[in-house]
């Protein structure tokens, strides 16, 4: 028996394999995001006009909604985990239950928030507000809408082990949910920034 | 900062729900502190105000949902250097282009 290639955990780090290599991941997923930062922030700096106008025109309180939203499924999917490593079935189903309710009316209240972007018409926007409309919606979509696949992504496995859950083996693999809480909690971690920066920062004097 | 030892569930949901509260209170925070609070007067200084106090109630919310929701208090010290390394990274570019910027 090899045995380097048996340990459950990584020598060094002394945490489970999956777990360090989610933390990569989320390493690589903050450089992701902040490419997006530096150009939106650059890109605002010589856009003053165009990011305030248009910033203007989003629905804060939806934004506030989904803000609640995903701190309340942060706070779920915490206890969801505790209640799977301490063999509580009833809570852990119904904490993730709970966690993808919440991933499903972010998602909601985002697709009500881009319809009403399309469908909105004024004598700016004389054909609806679009990803091609101007610099700031171009932002704005991108970055809303490879957030809201992150959600996506993140509700697939959740799914699938509740569902496992409820079959006779039963769902008993703490670890690999706490992995996806750690991918979770970042999908919040980036929401926190989203938030002020898309719909609360632009500069009311100049 | 010593090895912290994980605490007991109770403590830790007391720790969860406190967390989660304060997500709260610095989310009312940071909408009233986008409001048009700053004088006319004060000119430019009022925009760079509101992107530094947003930033900063961010970074706070951040830092406690990977403290205690993503248990990097209690985890091993050695996973720190994956998320604080590129965490850094981030903070030096937002806060040097919004501030600095024109």
């Amino acid at each position: 028996m090899s045995a380097g290639l048996s340990l459950a955990h990584e020598p060094v780090s002394g945490v489970p394999h999956g777990k360090l290599a989610m933390w990569i991941f989320l390493a690589s997923e903050i450089m992701f995001f902040s490419g997006f930062f530096g150009a939106f922030i650059v890109l605002r700096n010589s856009n003053l006009e165009v990011f305030s106008h248009s910033a203007a025109e989003l629905n804060k309180w939806l934004a506030l909604l989904n803000t609640a939203v995903l701190i309340g499924s942060s706070l779920t999917m915490a206890l969801s985990i505790l209640n799977l490593q301490r063999g509580n079935k009833k809570n852990f189903q119904l904490f993730l239950g709970l966690t993808i309710v919440c991933g499903f009316i972010f998602l909601i209240v985002k697709t009500i928030e881009y319809t009403s972007k399309f469908n909105h018409v004024d004598p700016v926007f004389p054909h609806g507000i679009f990803p091609w409309s101007n610099v700031f919606f171009a932002f704005y979509f991108t970055m809303t809408g490879f957030h809201a696949l992150h959600v996506i992504l993140g509700l697939i496995p959740m799914i699938y082990m509740l569902s496992k859950s409820f079959t006779k083996q039963g769902y008993n693999k703490p670890v690999k949910l706490e992995t996806l809480g750690l991918y979770w909690h970042f999908v919040d971690l980036v929401w926190i920034f989203l938030f002020p920066i898309l719909y609360l920062i632009f500069p009311s004097h100049h | 900062m010593g090895h912290h030892e994980h605490p007991s569930d109770e403590l830790m949901i007391k720790q969860y729900i406190k967390v989660f509260t304060w997500l709260f209170i610095f989310t009312a925070l940071t909408v009233l502190a986008a409001m048009d609070w700053v004088p006319k007067s004060w000119g430019e200084i009022g925009g760079t105000l509101h992107i530094t106090i947003g930033l900063i109630i961010a970074f706070a919310k951040a830092a406690m949902v990977i403290y205690i929701f993503m248990h990097i208090k209690f985890d091993n010290k050695f996973l720190r250097a994956f998320i604080f390394v590129p965490i850094f990274l981030f903070c030096v570019l937002t806060f040097a282009l919004n501030v600095l910027g024109p």
